[in-house]
């Protein structure tokens, strides 16, 4: 896609020259990474600017915060991806992002989330065709809406009214299900 | 090992994972996984299986981003090779101290303010302590002045009777009853007055119900001249009622505000010209 070969480093390598602050490292993390956490960040945030605004500032925390890493704690995307989601979640519970909100019209929002919804969803139906058939639409739906929407699992029990036990058995068995898929 | 499989069979890993535990269920998980390698692996197996799962729903950001992250990331790098310790470092010190600059120094004003408000609370309860002995001292020499102003008053009536010539002074003598007793008065025909000397009466203080009273004898009678008070400590010159003209004086005791004729047996002094 890009002009320039993306640059791929393993995890250790990676982690490695962070810590050293190399030029390098950042770049590849970008290549390897930027992608997936747009994923997640744009679902959260649908406009598709002000989801680049959070990608952007998510590599900058990354970069900045990187000494608060450890990888006794978890993989490197696992620690990514929840900066990204919570920066996502934190511009829309924010001011600006609300009162932007307030200035458009009902009749275009609905044109503007239809349009954006396409753009969003695009990759899953390229991408997840066999996948969707290993994970049961309740599990798909709770894993999607805590780990790309942001919900907690106690929000995701009350937005789809299932009993919370219900939610973190459903959880446990699609990551279970995505395990077996991914070996 | 049973303890471990039932843990990690709750589902909290799954949702360590996820970010959507508490700050305490965290440390938790972390903790557990430094103990237990069996922990640490399930979660890297999940963190790995959820990490693939977002690559298969990842989304190509605009190929602009790109130069646009590495921009505001590289230039901050820039800045921070310039510095000689480790950029990593610095750089959050600088972040840390320009927040806590900020309260600082409203922690400083605070305590600025306080030891100012402490320093003018001693400074003015100085000031005052101060005033107030300035205005006592006052206070004490305007009473002294006021007393020397009255005995200077005094001595130059004294003066002024004793220097008169028509003035002659007479020495009313203790009576049988009361020997010791002694009042001078000062008597001016011309000028119809009777001044006793306060100064120097010497009769017994009266209580408060019976006051002196001083009579002037003219042709046998008695003549009312008014009353006055024996104490020990007055000095004043007391102008009794004029009389132009008097044989003798004599002081009674009488009931509080004087009696029309003298009360005889309660004469205590007597003096005759």
């Amino acid at each position: 896609m890009s002009k320039k070969h993306k640059i791929s480093l393993t995890e250790e390598q990676l982690v490695f020259s962070l810590r050293n602050h190399e030029k390098i490292a950042i770049e590849a993390l970008y290549d390897m990474y930027s992608a997936s956490l747009f994923g997640v960040i744009s679902r959260i945030v649908i406009d598709t600017a002000i989801a680049e605004d959070v990608l952007q500032e998510t590599f900058v925390k990354i970069w900045h915060s990187f000494s608060s890493y450890s990888t006794e704690k978890g993989r490197l995307f696992t620690w990514m991806v929840n900066i990204a989601r919570n920066l996502a979640i934190d511009k829309i519970r924010s001011k600006d992002f609300k009162n932007q909100n307030k200035n458009q019209e009902i009749e275009n929002i609905v044109n503007s989330i239809d349009e954006q919804r396409n753009t969003v969803y695009k990759p899953e139906l390229m991408g997840v065709k066999d996948l969707v058939e290993t994970l049961r639409p309740e599990q798909k739906s709770i894993i999607d809406l805590v780990y790309f929407k942001g919900y907690t699992h106690v929000e995701a029990a009350d937005e789809l009214g299932i009993p919370l036990g219900t939610i973190k058995t459903r959880l446990r068995m699609g990551i279970q299900q995505l395990r077996k898929h991914f070996n | 090992m049973e303890d471990i499989r039932a843990y990690i069979e709750t589902g909290i890993l799954e949702l360590y994972v996820l970010g959507d535990v508490t700050p305490d269920e965290k440390l938790q998980v972390e903790e557990m996984a430094k103990k237990h390698p069996a922990v640490k692996a399930e979660l890297d197996e999940i963190g790995r299986s959820l990490e693939l799962y977002a690559r298969e729903n990842a989304v190509e950001p605009s190929e602009a981003l790109r130069d646009r992250v590495m921009g505001s990331i590289l230039t901050n790098l820039a800045d921070d090779n310039n510095f000689p310790e480790k950029p990593q470092h610095v750089n959050h010190k600088v972040v840390e101290l320009t927040a806590r600059k900020e309260s600082n120094f409203y922690k400083y004003a605070f305590a600025a303010s306080l030891a100012l408000l402490v320093a003018s609370t001693i400074a003015l309860v100085n000031t005052y302590s101060r005033l107030k002995n300035s205005n006592d001292q006052l206070v004490a020499m305007q009473l002294q002045n006021q007393h020397f102003s009255n005995r200077v008053n005094l001595m130059d009536r004294e003066l002024t009777i004793f220097r008169d010539p028509s003035f002659k002074l007479l020495k009313l003598q203790g009576t049988a009853k009361t020997p010791a007793s002694v009042v001078t008065l000062a008597f001016s025909p011309a000028k119809q007055k009777v001044i006793i000397d306060m100064g120097n009466v010497k009769l017994p203080e009266n209580d408060k119900d019976h006051q002196y009273q001083l009579w002037a004898l003219v042709g046998g009678k008695p003549v009312d001249l008014g009353v006055f008070d024996a104490k020990t400590d007055s000095t004043d010159m007391k102008e009794m009622k004029s009389i132009a003209l008097a044989d003798a004086f004599a002081v009674t005791l009488e009931p509080k505000g004087g009696s029309v004729n003298p009360t005889m047996d309660q004469m205590v002094v007597l003096g005759k010209f």
